[in-house]
């Protein structure tokens, strides 16, 4: 038994550098007695068993689920790193599926089902962002699976997101990007169903809306210019490997929203209006 | 103070068949050669059925358990509540390859896996299980236990030696070398409740305990013995904490390592049936076998004990002691080959010759409750 007895911690004080420096001594080396051990080990093992049977007569410890059955009710823990997508100012940041498909269908006004294939394309994307093309997420990647596309708006005359692509399948959903983001823009979320018949679908554009940040936009007060201030994007469009290909048997992609009702239906107006 | 169950055979007439109580008594005790040779068929079928119902219940049970001890499942998909997952495993077994390297002993790398579940199926036919259910009563009951038992490491040490693999050859000289020292505490131990019941026959134990369990009657002593023989018992099954012979993560699988298929099956299911005759072994020593609890001459309590079956007292007991095991293979962690050696001959070698000597004196003086 190789377990070495804690006699006593020593505090003194000694002068290094000129400065006193608090010195903590451990005393050690005496090994307890053979009757010590045995009854620390008969201890040791008896809790060990008393946590097992604990976790044996408690079912509400087991993290077991049974997937596919209960996906509508899938538990996620606290920490799920999943899809990347475009934060949503004030979203929840853990959803279900279920919760999420009927946040989605509520925000663009459309059913369940249509809302469910939008997710299935976009994991959910939200139409506006908080991203100012800064490119520290970029710099973040140890995957290279980002990159971050500028451009100059000519209304604010400064830079702001053309395109976010991001490349799935190279990501290993390390988590940098997010932490990395001095705007908050970007969360990993639940999603995790991405396999597809062709591997030029797993890279795309996060963003649905080129433009400045949701709060600028927010602060122009003529609704003409705000509508001026955006551009649509679509999913495969831009620099990606699909952009110009059509697959057949591809999921159809829903008719985008216009670009007038999009502004139009930004939240927050009010308060600027 | 008898268990109800045993006055009936006196009442009947001498020679009667049902005077016995094992198939073996009731064989020599008929007249007719086909009786005989009928009890002789229902033995093998019995103990046939038993193994593949032991078999497929115990896997079955273990890996539940297993599964809850770590917060998991377990089988669920095949049948309900994954009843036939043993059966899936078992088709599973049976359709892969039969490969023998080719380097190997032919004959003895094919003959160990028989020999190693030949001894659980031998002792299956001594064990009580109920009064009138025991295939034979040996008189040298406890000295037979301990020589078959003791022939199980013959099994692993021609599978080892026989694969022609370096780490075959180590986990079987492993499993040598801890069956041989574990033997000599868990004989110990027999020997303690040997001394109690002054008899070696399976069944007298049992009998000797209808005043009380060993495990308490015994005073510490008999707690003691039950203890040595749990913790040496669960060395020669090789099973967490001790299943170094196997030891997957320095041996790839021990002993059993080039076993594939149905002869992977064999042992599989070696060491569960040894895993139930071990447990029926204890139950049947410290915890009255198929005894109602009953103390000393309490007539009340006895009686309402007795209304359980005696069959249900055993399997209930069996039970209890083989979650035991599990509970402690799914909680302590494998040992090392020398703490291993450490804690037979220098921990429970010492405290089992100790032990001998209390309880020699505890049945010298006629020193625990309800003395005969």
């Amino acid at each position: 038994m190789g377990m070495i007895d804690t006699i006593a911690v020593e505090t003194s004080e000694r002068q290094i550098a000129g400065k006193t420096v608090a010195v903590s001594t451990v005393l050690r080396g005496r090994p307890p007695s053979y009757l010590r051990v045995a009854f620390s080990t008969v201890i040791g093992l008896l809790r060990g068993m008393k946590m097992t049977l604990g976790y044996f007569l408690s079912p509400e410890e087991i993290v077991t689920q049974q997937y596919p059955e209960n996906r509508d009710t899938l538990r996620f823990p606290e920490r799920y790193r999943g899809n990347l997508r475009f934060k949503f100012p004030n979203a929840e940041e853990h959803e279900s599926h279920a919760a999420l498909v009927t946040q989605v269908s509520q925000e663009a006004e459309v059913d369940a089902q249509h809302a469910a294939a939008w997710m299935h394309e976009d994991n959910g994307a939200r139409w506006y962002h908080n991203c100012t093309g800064c490119g520290k997420c970029e710099a973040a990647c140890p995957n290279a699976s980002i990159k971050v596309i500028t451009r100059h708006g000519e209304i604010l005359d400064d830079r702001e997101l053309d395109r976010f692509v991001w490349r799935l399948d190279s990501c290993m959903f390390c988590n940098a990007c997010v932490q990395a983001c001095p705007w908050d823009a970007i969360e990993m979320t639940a999603g995790f169903e991405n396999a597809v018949y062709d591997r030029r679908l797993l890279v795309y554009n996060l963003n649905k809306m080129a433009g400045p940040r949701i709060n600028l936009i927010q602060d122009e007060e003529n609704p003409d210019v705000r509508k001026r201030m955006v551009e649509r994007r679509d999913r495969y469009g831009g620099p990606v490997p699909l952009n110009g290909f059509g697959l057949p048997n591809l999921l159809p992609v829903p008719a985008p929203l216009p670009v007038d009702e999009a502004v139009d239906a930004m939240p927050g107006q009010e308060g600027s209006a | 103070m008898t268990h109800p169950m045993l006055a009936i055979p006196a009442a009947l007439p001498a020679g009667s068949p049902w005077g016995a109580q094992t198939l073996a008594e009731r064989a020599s005790a008929s007249q007719n050669l086909w009786v005989t040779a009928g009890y002789f068929l229902l033995a093998i079928v019995g103990v046939t059925v038993l193994l593949t119902l032991l078999g497929m219940v115990l896997i079955y049970v273990e890996r539940k358990v297993a599964a809850h001890f770590q917060c998991r499942i377990g089988p669920k998909r095949v049948g309900p509540f994954g009843i036939f997952q043993t059966i899936a495993d078992t088709l599973k077994l049976l359709f892969k390859e039969d490969f023998v390297p080719p380097q190997a002993d032919q004959v003895l790398h094919i003959l160990a896996p028989f020999l190693a579940l030949l001894v659980p199926v031998v002792l299956l036919a001594l064990i009580p299980y109920s009064p009138m259910t025991q295939i034979a009563d040996l008189n040298i009951g406890i000295l037979f236990v301990t020589a078959i038992g003791g022939f199980g490491v013959m099994g692993i040490l021609i599978a080892g030696w026989s694969s022609n693999n370096k780490w075959s050859m180590i986990g079987a000289m492993r499993a040598g070398a801890q069956i041989i020292s574990y033997e000599i505490s868990a004989t110990l131990a027999l020997l303690v409740i040997v001394l109690f019941s002054g008899t070696m026959s399976l069944s007298g134990i049992v009998h000797s305990q209808s005043e009380g369990w060993w495990v308490w009657r015994g005073h510490a002593a008999g707690f003691t013995a039950f203890i040595i023989y749990l913790i040496a018992s669960t060395a020669e099954l090789n099973r967490t904490p001790f299943d170094i012979p196997e030891g997957e993560s320095e041996l790839t699988a021990g002993f059993h390592t080039e076993y594939s298929g149905l002869r992977f099956a064999f042992f599989f299911l070696a060491e569960f049936i040894n895993m139930f005759t071990v447990s029926a072994l204890t139950a049947t020593l410290f915890l009255g076998g198929w005894m109602p609890f009953h103390v000393g001459d309490w007539a009340v309590l006895n009686g309402a004990m007795d209304a359980i079956p005696p069959g249900v007292w055993f399997l209930g007991k069996t039970s209890a002691v083989i979650f035991l095991i599990m509970w402690i293979r799914w909680t302590f962690p494998r040992l090392r080959v020398d703490q291993l050696m450490h804690l037979e001959w220098k921990v429970l070698l010492p405290i089992g010759i100790a032990n001998l000597l209390i309880a020699a004196v505890l049945v010298l003086t006629n020193f625990y409750p309800f003395p005969h």
